[in-house]
């Protein structure tokens, strides 16, 4: 009686895992059908009106942050017009094999007005840099990213919410 | 009076018997339930705690090589993935653009390359998921979601009733009374130390 209890728990688990999949599907579904789809581009071009609203960008996946992808950046028609996607509680971490590929993420575009919402790799990524680890990629990356933010007047940021499409 | 006093005694001993008999037969039942978990938590703990030594979730291989690309050369889709076919790990082209800086950096699955168009060299980094670590990561750092969270936050209580219940297991000369409160007290001044020390 009792193992037959435990199995039910164990099995009303993997149930309600594959229910919350196909309802993020179906949520995916429905932002694909009803969302006004901005570049990267036309986002910093419309970026007054659109501020602290919610917005569907797409783009190509420049950069995952390598600890635990907890933020990606989109790129535009040019390295210079990137944006800083957080992935947040609702989309959980982006992945390494996403680079490169062409994301459609909705979001609430936001400006950072604070140092927490501002991207600072070395507070995350820790201060010193060892060279058994030296990261070319990340290095340039995030060179690129300081340089279109020192470039821009206003920094924005996207707080994620759903990745709506994945195109490879 | 004393009579009474003797039927209180008994009773309050034989609640207390009860209750360490539930403490044994949860902490028992319960430990072998949170073993896993356990074992999620402390192994992928230790690769999280080296994250600035090493990344925890994937390994990072590098790689240089040496391409025919030239200043004049005109770079096109199928020349880079034919270059991409000569390296090694397998290596499959998603897309490519030229930088601000004019190399061609090539999105593979997996990685990157860029190669210097003026002197045809190339350099790679590929990553590769450690694995059952990577996904003992995620889910100790919660990132699957919202259910799991809530999943984990149980898995966490369970883990500290086992912990706790664990100190009312035993009674007389090896009991928590007599001997393993030194030991308690051990266990908390360790992390109380480098928590006044360092934070």
């Amino acid at each position: 009686m009792k193992k037959i209890a435990l199995l039910a728990v164990i099995a009303a688990f993997f149930f309600s895992c594959g229910n919350q999949k196909s309802q993020s599907a179906d949520a995916s579904k429905d932002a694909e059908k009803s969302a006004v789809v901005y570049s990267v581009d036309e986002l910093y071009a419309n970026a007054a009106d659109l501020e602290g609203k919610e917005v569907t960008v797409k783009g190509t996946v420049m950069h995952v942050c390598k600890q635990g992808g907890g933020r990606c950046f989109l790129m535009g028609s040019n390295e210079d017009f990137n944006i800083r996607v957080e992935a947040g509680e609702k989309i959980g971490a982006f992945s390494q094999e996403q680079m490169g590929s062409d994301l459609t993420i909705t979001g609430i575009f936001k400006e950072v007005k604070t140092e927490a919402d501002a991207h600072n790799p070395a507070r995350e990524h820790g201060e010193e840099e060892h060279d058994h680890d030296h990261d070319e990629e990340a290095e340039e990356a995030h060179r690129i990213i300081v340089q279109a933010e020192e470039k821009a007047d206003v920094v924005y940021f996207i707080e994620g919410l759903i990745v709506v499409k994945e195109e490879i | 009076m004393r009579h009474q006093e003797v039927l209180d005694t008994g009773m309050k001993q034989h609640i207390g018997m009860k209750i360490r008999k539930l403490l044994r037969i949860l902490h028992r039942d319960l430990g072998y339930f949170i073993v896993g978990m356990t074992i999620v938590y402390g192994l992928s703990g230790i690769f999280l705690n080296h994250r600035h030594d090493f990344n925890p979730d994937y390994n990072i291989y590098f790689d240089s090589f040496q391409t025919e690309i030239g200043p004049e050369t005109n770079v096109t889709e199928p020349m880079l993935r034919d270059i991409l076919a000569g390296l090694e790990h397998d290596v499959v082209y998603k897309k490519h653009y030229t930088t601000n800086q004019g190399n061609i950096k090539i999105f593979i699955e997996n990685g990157e390359v860029v190669i210097n168009p003026e002197n045809g060299e190339g350099s790679m980094s590929y990553l590769k998921k450690r694995p059952i670590i990577f996904e003992m990561n995620k889910l100790h750092k919660a990132t699957i979601g919202t259910l799991w969270k809530w999943v984990s936050d149980a898995m966490a209580v369970i883990l500290i009733f086992v912990a706790v219940s664990g100190l009312f297991l035993l009674k007389g000369k090896r009991g928590f009374g007599r001997w393993g409160l030194w030991w308690t007290i051990a266990g908390i001044v360790v992390p109380l130390f480098f928590a006044l020390m360092y934070i």
